[in-house]
């Protein structure tokens, strides 16, 4: 295996490419009785349209299919619910989706490897039928009409939907009723059988296993698949511009929520790129930033900004988030501080001591082995290994900072959207 | 990993809990003091007061600042319930001077910047600083109208509101509206002191840290120093609950989904008993092999959120379920039938098993975690008992099926609560 040792955290990284394309990555670490694996398909809610091997005409699936195979997966053939033998196991499984990657995943502090065994049987063995497909619909549904509820959630969707005019992820990952109800069993293996091979596909360990060991007890327990091509996924052209500049609407709350986005794109040095963007907003927007003092002061908004930025290979933005009962009057306070900011530079001292802080920040996500094991599958499926946070962060200046702040945050990629 | 605990002074207790597990050492200052009617909306207020500055620190921007100087030091506060106290809680976490680019200890910064937040705010006139006074409560003010922002959450209070109506617990955490207008700088200055000479003080520190040299960095520390001995007031029993013959509330407000919330009592319990309350509550609806999620969820699929909690303190479990409108009467049924066929003794081994080994490797992860050891090994010190993780796990193994069916004929629906449109 191939080992990466990061000096900072003291961590190491054990990683290796199986024959059949599956990558396996470990993370061992001592004086630690939870162990984690996180198991993922390199395939989201965003992937609706693709082209198969050897085929002239792209298939197109209804949206909510990535997230709906996540829910389908636990069930077996046998008639067991591979969540429930996972549960009483005394371990913790959960699965989700996300918009470039769906994950299963499971902790526990015993019984890791006889977990393993339904583990890894579950994910690589679909079992659909019309009954059990049509039995999740309304489970689904329920949690639509949930997400439906969320002010938050509204509030997040509605900024991507104004940032992106084609790219699926202006979709709930979870589909809408209407669409979910067009899914068949057919639907499901067709996307099974070509993004659930080895090659789409990542695991990622962390807790106190001998690496060599653990990839293995990996190995043995891979179903016999060939390497397989993936298909070739169709995204639409998207524009660089929005799609729409804001998005209001009212719901039963009394704290309005709003969020300020630009829409930017994957472009050069992302890592670089997105730790300038977490130091400028942290500079700009946080706790001891001038203008948080000074919206606090007035109660302007109810907690600190949250502003966060998040990329994958086919889109990328900027959201700053807040809570407000004058959400217009927050929102142009925002944009004439990143005008200043534009204009003047960023104050050194404030600049110096944001980057020290996200350096605490970084160091602080390897406390949990959940938190680093699953850092490091997300980030490798945007081409990134987690450790060159800690690498490139010297690397990132002020100058560059500026410039990128320049570069992205500019009034025609931005857009508004308001929950009231 | 357990908890050394010194005592400072009467009333003022050190724990430091050693563990090298972790990239940071936390630090947790909690006041504790009983839950009144009176008190709530001081206490509820103070941690946002005490926040903003101290003595030597001018303002929370430059506390912030100073935090993040140190690696970006994690601050947080808040309030809790804890049975019928409430607990003023603050956290500082720094990164172990082990992971820093050079070599420094943090620790004992951190230490004493968190008990100069407490310990020594920033006076003006001997008061609180008055423009602080006007924002904080107008903070506190929103964030009590904004309970109701989320449904679930907010059916689930409503429903311990209305089960503990005219008992501590049912009192609001952060308190109430009509309160604020009455307080001032002055008057909650005076709360203030009172507070801080009369409640039960705990200092944790958890980390790869030196015990001795902690003890004596909060034993000699000024702000610990100038506080007096006390017999700490709080209560050490939850008071006694008349419990409400089953009933239904029904609140309306403009919701898609409709949230129904449970609240069960669990009536004449042995002290034991607390062990089998969570075997049971975890084979109800506490898991995924659950009871509610395999009837309600999976076979029905009435709803995406199904599930159980058990307060052990209070002695009471929650339902929580989020359904359609329409299937109210539906997913009551089928939720009272659970509860029946939990008295019936209808459930196996095997569900005993699995709910056992689930309470347990919960109980094994403690450790993973500092924030969780620190509130677990608080919870044992304010219930005044002991009780290691191994044994805590021999007490869940002990439970039989006999003790969970008896355990079932002692639970009661005392109210049902449902938000709809």
């Amino acid at each position: 295996m191939k080992v990466i040792e990061n000096k900072n955290v003291k961590e190491k990284l054990y990683i290796e490419k199986l024959e059949n394309g599956l990558t396996v990555m470990i993370i061992p670490r001592k004086n630690v009785r939870k162990k984690y694996i996180i198991y993922g398909t390199h395939f989201g809610s965003i992937d609706n349209t693709f082209m198969l091997p050897e085929k002239t005409e792209a298939e197109r699936v209804p949206d909510g299919i990535a997230h709906f195979l996540e829910h389908k997966m636990f069930e077996q053939k046998s008639g067991v619910n591979s969540l429930d033998a996972l549960t009483a196991m005394g371990v913790n499984a959960n699965a989700y989706t996300c918009n470039d990657h769906t994950a299963y995943l499971y902790s526990g502090t015993d019984n890791f490897e006889e977990a393993l065994d339904e583990f890894m049987d579950y994910v690589q063995n679909p079992y659909y039928t019309d009954e059990n497909v049509e039995k999740e619909k309304g489970i689904i549904s329920q949690e639509i009409k949930m997400y439906d509820n969320q002010p938050d959630w509204q509030a997040y969707l509605n900024a991507i939907k104004c940032m992106y005019k084609n790219l699926a992820i202006n979709i709930d990952i979870a589909g809408t009723v209407e669409e979910i109800n067009k899914i068949t069993k057919e639907d499901l293996y067709l996307c099974y059988d070509n993004f659930y091979a080895p090659a789409n596909m990542a695991i990622a360990v962390c807790g106190d296993f001998e690496p060599e060991k653990m990839l293995e007890e990996i190995k043995k327990r891979m179903v016999n698949k060939e390497y397989k091509e993936i298909p070739k996924r169709i995204y639409p052209e998207e524009p660089e511009e929005v799609a729409q500049k804001e998005k209001r609407i009212k719901m039963d709350i009394t704290n309005p929520i709003f969020v300020l986005g630009y829409k930017d794109k994957p472009k050069g040095d992302m890592v670089k790129r997105h730790i300038a963007i977490q130091i400028a907003l942290g500079t700009l927007f946080g706790k001891s930033s001038k203008l948080n003092q000074e919206l606090t002061d007035k109660n302007l908004i109810l907690n600190t900004l949250d502003p966060e930025y998040d990329y994958s290979n086919n889109y990328a933005f900027a959201l700053i988030i807040g809570m407000s009962r004058n959400p217009d009057e927050v929102i142009a306070k925002i944009k004439q501080e990143l005008e200043n900011a534009k204009k003047n530079g960023l104050n050194k001292e404030d600049f110096e001591r944001n980057k020290k802080k996200l350096y605490g920040d970084y160091i602080t996500e390897f406390n949990d082995v959940e938190e680093t094991a699953k850092n490091f599958m997300v980030d490798y499926f945007k081409g990134v290994n987690t450790f060159e946070y800690l690498e490139k962060y010297e690397e990132v200046t002020k100058e560059y900072t500026e410039e990128i702040l320049r570069e992205l945050f500019v009034e025609e990629k931005s857009v508004t959207s308001i929950v009231e | 990993m357990e908890d050394n605990k010194t005592q400072i002074r009467q009333g003022i207790t050190a724990h430091v809990i050693k563990t090298n597990s972790f990239k940071t050492d936390l630090i947790a200052v909690f006041l504790t003091t009983k839950l009144s009617r009176e008190d709530v909306t001081k206490n509820g207020i103070i941690p946002m007061i005490l926040r903003k500055g101290t003595s030597t620190i001018e303002s929370q921007e430059e506390l912030n600042k100073k935090l993040e100087e140190m690696y970006g030091a994690g601050f947080d506060c808040g309030i809790d319930k804890t049975g019928d106290n409430q607990v003023l809680k603050f956290y500082l976490e720094t990164i172990d001077g082990k992971y820093l680019p050079q070599e420094e200890d943090l620790l004992k910064e951190g230490i004493d910047t968190l008990l100069e937040v407490v310990f020594d705010p920033k006076i003006e006139n001997n008061a609180f600083k008055k423009d602080y006074i006007a924002s904080q409560k107008e903070k506190l003010k929103i964030l009590i109208e904004g309970r109701k922002d989320n449904k679930m959450a907010y059916a689930n209070l409503r429903c311990q509101e209305e089960m503990y109506k005219d008992t501590p617990y049912g009192l609001y955490k952060y308190g109430y509206i009509e309160d604020l207008e009455g307080i001032n700088e002055q008057n909650l200055y005076e709360h203030y002191k009172k507070l801080i000479s009369e409640c039960k003080i705990d200092v944790f520190v958890s980390g790869d840290v030196d015990e001795q040299k902690i003890v004596e960095n909060i034993s000699k520390n000024p702000n610990i120093q100038k506080l007096n001995e006390r017999e700490p007031i709080y209560n050490k029993k939850d008071i006694e609950f008349q419990r409400h013959e089953e009933r239904e509330i029904i609140e309306k407000t403009d919701v898609t989904q409709g949230n129904l919330a449970i609240g069960l009592v669990v009536e004449g319990l042995g002290k034991k008993e607390k062990y089998t309350g969570s075997v049971y509550n975890s084979i109800l609806g506490g898991s995924a092999t659950s009871k509610l999620f395999q009837i309600v969820r999976e076979k029905h699929s009435l709803a995406y959120t199904a599930a159980s909690n058990y307060l052990r303190h209070k002695n009471s479990i929650f339902i929580k379920c989020g359904i359609e409108i329409e299937n109210y009467q539906k997913t009551l049924d089928l939720i009272k039938e659970q509860i029946e066929d939990m008295k019936k003794g209808n459930f196996t081994e095997e569900d005993i098993k699995s709910a056992k080994t689930g309470i347990i490797s919960v109980v094994r992860a403690i450790p993973d975690e500092q924030d969780v050891t620190i509130t677990y090994f608080l919870g044992q010190e304010l219930a005044e008992v002991k009780m290691p993780y191994n044994e805590y796990e021999d007490r869940i193994e002990e439970v039989t099926k006999e003790d969970i069916q008896n355990f079932a004929q002692k639970v009661y629906i005392d109210t049902i609560f449902f938000l709809r449109n």
